[in-house]
């Protein structure tokens, strides 16, 4: 029998025909009403409102979405960067602290790492109310276990040598362990919270959404009442923020690549968030918004053991766990396989940037009100769900693989197509499979993320855990809230068990091939 | 200029030409009014120094630089205006190899052979090894053990890499082959070996592979090996003769001038 080795360049491809069966089952429930809805929605993107009373209400939005999203960002960075010291063995080591402190507090932070900044949003909401304060604080505690996680990894993967050449020179443990490890670890912490940025930007329009205030909030109802021309006038402001942003983290990571400054850069970095932080609080109590802060309890009672075992017996796990877990691997695929996909059939200048105008949009839609546009043309089902959550991803994902690609270089690709290979048989072997290695484990941590993500379009689809802890958050059943978090949680702390394996083996396949492709070159 | 004798190859098909070429850029990159007959069957040793042109005058043979100037022709047709299938019958061995790192030792070996066969088959390759008889033929004749067939490439030996490229080149069935620098980081045994695999001495093997190859070089001494020898010197050929009508002193002056 033949022996089949896919190899990776094939395993970012193959997952798109995963969407076929999704698209075959979303069409099937198309109607020719949605369609007419859906062509009106395209057509009002030339053409928004520029009314003043549309504009004024839009950049108010945007304005809240902003000061979330900045205060958010500063404060999980700098919460995130002291656990992520606490949490690494180095700095641990050179602390004197007990061993199993790091570990204990990377178990820990998993915890609130595993919960989407929705489902933490809609917990808030119950004990402090409706107010800025809860879409801050619902982003700023899973992104500050995130920022955590990534900087002790960082740390506890450098080589320890310059540290202890340090200390038995006699340096001081904290100036030792900033001088040894700082610079190295630099570039990456400031290209990864430049990344998170992004996310806090997209995470707060997307609370919004769920009715958090700011511009999410604009989107969702103008999406709701039809109104396309004043949803496109939100969509277009978010967009130029957005793509600012994007261009404004693309020129700094080209500053971090520049050998010798990462290390002051952070230090400055640091000063200028804590100033960032300032002028986001004053833009904050300028906006004229409820910024009491309210704790109570009360909203969110303790359930009883009786009610929670009851719970427990009563809801059927296995196909909440297993409509989870199909919508994760269905949305995944169609977020991995389709960037790669398309970009083969079209690589020509044209078509790559009509491709990535594209991503643009499925980026800066948040996932519901895509998966809300979906229904308007066709039935709810599972598979909506799951391509609403893909094509959200597959945005972000064709950005990455893009990225990737304008930076490497194009000798295979040029040596390829000088021995005659067709343009798309050129890119597929000359760019992508070089590219491919990289992209399967950004891929990894993508479809951990999507997992968590299944939460925000449970709703849609009316399936999986995601689905079941909002009805159960709507009905007040806390015992049922705590038992499908619990689950929702152990399942997610699974998944990203399950995915670092893989980003590992993948990032460790493309560090390896590019050391050896550089020594024997 | 030293130029090539009379006898240039009258009986045989003449394969590339270049007329005027031009490349314009650093001292390093550039070409100056090279004009160049290739010959079908013909074993050129390309020299000069680093820097002189040699990878800039391959390049352009081979299509993957436009010249600023000149013309450039592949058995008549200018070289921009053949079609994917004319563009098969110009094999490189390019001096970092350009393999696949992804790839396994028969999935870049069948890359070789892209220009002949659909999309498709280029995707079912990448699921595994397709056309394996042929794969290992090549994979024999460039000297290596089939059992590499499935191995990834980026777990072979540095000469290992080499052979694997000529094996590619192999199966890319092309009639000119062009080596930038193939000999340049290999041991004294590898070279004797590699060059035999390039020239096709000593070999019965029945892969179908041009007669035709252009070789650049660092050691002169190799020379002995080639039909004619053509001379790079900043940008410019200036010595193109057969190999018997070179003295050492046209060398000392390549060399050293």
């Amino acid at each position: 029998m033949k022996r089949i080795l896919p190899a990776p360049p094939s395993l970012t491809l193959l997952p798109a025909f995963i969407a076929v069966p999704v698209l075959i089952e979303v069409c099937a429930g198309l109607h020719a009403g949605g369609l007419n809805v859906l062509t009106e929605f395209l057509h009002a993107a030339i053409s928004p409102s520029l009314d003043r009373d549309v504009l004024v209400s839009a950049w108010r939005g945007l304005q809240v979405t902003l000061v979330i999203a900045l205060l958010s960002w500063v404060t999980s960075t700098l919460v995130g960067i002291g656990l992520g010291l606490l949490s690494s063995d180095a700095f641990g080591s050179i602390i004197r602290a007990p061993c199993w402190m790091a570990l204990g507090m990377r178990r820990l932070l998993a915890i609130p790492r595993a919960i989407h900044e929705l489902i933490w949003g809609l917990l808030l909401l119950q004990v402090m109310g409706l107010s800025v304060w809860v879409a801050i604080l619902a982003i700023t505690i899973p992104y500050a276990a995130l920022v955590a996680r990534v900087l002790a990894d960082q740390i506890d993967s450098l080589p320890r040598d310059t540290l202890t050449a340090m200390s038995q020179l006699g340096a001081k443990p904290v100036p030792a362990f900033l001088t040894a490890l700082g610079p190295p670890m630099a570039p990456v912490l400031l290209s990864y919270c430049g990344y998170r940025l992004e996310c806090a930007l997209r995470g707060a329009t997307l609370l919004g959404v769920f009715g958090l205030g700011g511009l999410g909030t604009d989107l969702q109802l103008t999406m709701q009442s039809l109104q396309f021309r004043e949803l496109w006038t939100g969509l277009w402001m978010l967009a130029a923020v957005m793509i600012s942003l994007e261009q404004l983290l693309r020129w700094w990571r080209l500053q971090l690549k520049q050998p010798g400054i990462a290390a002051s850069l952070m230090i400055k970095s640091l000063l200028g968030m804590i100033i960032v932080f300032g002028c986001s609080l004053c833009w904050l109590f300028q906006l004229d918004l409820d910024v009491q802060i309210g704790f109570s309890l009360r909203g969110l009672p303790l359930p009883s053991l009786d009610a929670l075992s009851q719970a427990l017996i009563e809801l059927p796990w296995l196909p909440l766990i297993g409509e989870t877990l199909l919508i994760t691997l269905l949305a995944a695929a169609i977020a991995i396989g389709l960037p790669p996909l398309g970009l083969m059939l079209f690589p020509n200048r044209f078509g790559s940037n009509v491709q990535s105008m594209l991503w643009t949009l499925l980026r800066l839609i948040p996932t519901p009100l895509i998966a809300l546009l979906l229904l308007l043309a066709t039935l709810p089902s599972l598979g909506l769900a799951a391509m609403a959550l893909g094509l959200h991803n597959v945005g972000i994902m064709g950005r990455l693989l893009r990225e990737g690609l304008d930076q490497q270089g194009d000798d295979k690709h040029e040596a390829f197509r000088a021995a005659g290979v067709g343009v798309r048989s050129a890119w597929l072997y000359g760019y992508l499979s070089p590219q491919s290695a990289s992209y399967l484990a950004f891929s990894a941590y993508r479809t951990d993320v999507i997992l968590r993500e299944t939460a925000v379009v449970g709703l849609v689809g009316g399936a999986g855990l995601g689905w079941q802890l909002l009805e159960s958050l709507s009905a007040f059943n806390w015992a049922e809230v705590v038992v499908v978090l619990v689950v929702f949680v152990s399942l997610t702390m699974i998944g990203e068990t399950i995915c670092d394996r893989f980003r590992h083996h993948w990032l460790s396949n493309a560090e390896q091939k590019r050391f050896r492709s550089m020594s024997v070159a | 200029m030293l130029e090539k004798d009379s006898i240039a190859m009258e009986a045989n098909e003449e394969l590339l030409v270049m007329k005027g070429v031009c490349v314009h850029g650093s001292p390093q990159s550039r070409l100056i009014d090279v004009d160049l007959r290739i010959y079908e069957g013909e074993r050129i040793a390309l020299l000069g120094k680093s820097g002189a042109g040699k990878s800039t005058l391959l390049a352009v043979a081979n299509g993957s630089l436009s010249p600023d100037q000149g013309l450039v022709c592949w058995r008549g047709i200018p070289l921009e205006q053949r079609s994917d299938r004319q563009r098969q019958a110009i094999a490189t061995l390019w001096q970092d190899l350009r393999l696949v790192e992804e790839l396994s030792v028969g999935q870049n070996i069948n890359a070789g052979a892209l220009s002949q066969k659909s999309l498709v088959w280029a995707i079912v390759n990448l699921l595994g090894v397709i056309d394996a008889d042929v794969c290992r033929r090549c994979l024999q004749a460039a000297g290596l053990s089939i059992d590499l067939l499935n191995r990834s490439v980026s777990q072979l030996s540095g000469g290992q890499r080499q052979r694997v490229a000529i094996a590619r080149l192999l199966r890319q069935k092309a009639e000119l082959i062009l080596a930038d620098e193939p000999l340049s980081s290999l041991d004294p045994v590898l070279v004797k070996d590699v060059l035999d695999l390039i020239l096709r001495e000593n070999q019965s093997s029945d892969l179908d592979i041009g007669s035709t190859v252009i070789v650049s070089l660092h050691r002169p001494e190799l020379i002995d090996h080639f039909d004619r020898v053509i001379g790079v010197q900043r940008g410019k050929v200036v010595v193109d003769l057969p190999t018997e009508n070179l003295d050492s002193d046209a060398l000392d002056w390549l060399y050293h001038c």
